[in-house]
């Protein structure tokens, strides 16, 4: 079955420190040269500081670069691709940055509703109430549960 | 065929619903099943709305004061005024009828829960305890494996939409399509839309029953949500449009 993540997205904060990250990120370290040609890549997980966002607080954005360095002869290509980006620090100094995140964070798992048979199932839960199918699928689904 | 399983299995009629119980401990006294079903009994002759003289009742027509009520009517009272807060008032005891208590949709699951502590006081540690839909279980169907929960298609009777292989949790699921519309929100009492239905599970049974039947209350504008933030507690909720949401942690 396959699922993916639903999130309701908050993208206010994200925005804001990205240049400083990624002006952080343009320090790595350069590749080794050597006469033929050759492949260098580095990953590297860079911070941005620590930036106030108006009055929402502080947050700090983390990027995963990855640094391709291709070197032929005496001609070097430098190549950089931000491969993740994540907020490891949420505002939360004010009643308004909590209740956006709580909005925000919740994680769903979404599907789409499927029919399974009961076979080798010992219990059901439902809201069957008294009705007369309950018990009938309950005793199969014990019946079921017995040989399974 | 039933015979070769260990254990016993038994179903009652109480409350109005059917009342499984189904030990899988090779030795269980006889007096230990009897003393579960006698709580039930005495749980409907003590909360039953139906029945003139339970406590419940009585209350209601104001001829019992709240002080001489039973602690354990007074311990589910308290519950329920707890979860309406806990609920934004969506699990509401006045429900039905501003003039009314019916605590019915707390008594099921804390009645299961207390059958459970007296399965766990006689030693047993296999079994499941089924109120229409909403249980307890603990420890193994078989000593190979966990038990197997289906969870009710809302619109297929003789399907499952997940099957939970799972140990020692509560499961309880409110929805809409056994018995029409009979879950109301209480801020408009109309029947909650675009929903179908919703399962909780947890540590306790009173607790995620009262969650389930909050969360259906809401609708599908806020149950999803709702159900996200709730601590101890997964959910998995089925809307009208066929889609399946759950908590990260549901069925785990």
């Amino acid at each position: 079955m396959r699922k993916h993540i639903t999130a309701a997205a908050s993208a206010i904060a994200i925005a804001l420190p990205a240049a400083n990250a990624v002006a952080a990120a343009t320090r790595s370290t350069a590749a080794t040269v050597t006469p033929k040609k050759k492949v260098v890549t580095v990953t590297k997980t860079v911070k941005g500081t620590q930036i106030q966002a108006q009055e929402w607080g502080y947050i700090e954005v983390t990027l995963v670069v990855k640094k391709t360095t291709t070197t032929v002869g005496t001609k070097t290509t430098v190549a950089r691709k931000i491969t993740s980006v994540s907020v490891p620090i949420y505002p939360n100094h004010t009643n308004r940055s909590v209740f956006i995140n709580q909005q925000a964070l919740p994680m769903l798992e979404h599907e789409a509703l499927a029919a399974q048979f009961t076979g080798g199932i010992n219990m059901i839960s439902g809201a069957s109430d008294s009705s007369d199918a309950f018990i009938q699928s309950l005793q199969a689904a014990l019946l079921a549960g017995k040989r399974a | 065929m039933l015979g070769t399983l260990p254990g016993t299995r038994r179903v009652e009629q109480i409350m109005g619903m059917p009342i499984v119980l189904d030990v899988r401990d090779e030795h269980v006294g006889d007096d230990v099943v009897q003393g579960v079903f006698d709580w039930f009994r005495w749980v409907d002759s003590t909360f039953s709305t139906y029945k003139d003289d339970s406590e419940i009742s009585r209350l209601n027509r104001g001829i019992l004061a709240l002080r001489d009520a039973h602690p354990d009517v007074v311990e589910v009272l308290d519950r329920c005024e707890r979860l309406c807060v806990e609920t934004d008032g969506y699990f509401d005891v006045h429900a039905a009828s501003a003039d009314e208590l019916d605590p019915s949709g707390l008594v099921k699951g804390w009645a299961v829960d207390r059958a459970a502590a007296l399965l766990d006081a006689a030693g047993l540690r296999n079994y499941a305890v089924n109120a229409a839909g909403d249980m307890r279980l603990r420890g193994r169907a078989v000593p190979e494996l966990h038990w197997r929960v289906g969870i009710q298609h809302p619109l297929e009777p003789d399907r499952v939409a997940r099957v939970l292989d799972t140990t020692d949790l509560a499961v309880a699921t409110s929805g809409e399509y056994a018995r029409g519309a009979h879950v109301l929100d209480p801020h408009t009492h109309r029947p909650p839309s675009g929903i179908l239905s919703v399962t909780i599970t947890g540590p306790d049974l009173a607790t995620a029953d009262a969650y389930a039947t909050a969360a259906f209350a809401m609708g599908a504008g806020r149950a999803t949500h709702w159900t996200a933030r709730l601590h101890g507690y997964e959910a998995m909720t089925i809307l009208a449009d066929g889609s399946v949401l759950s908590t990260p942690g549901f069925g785990s």
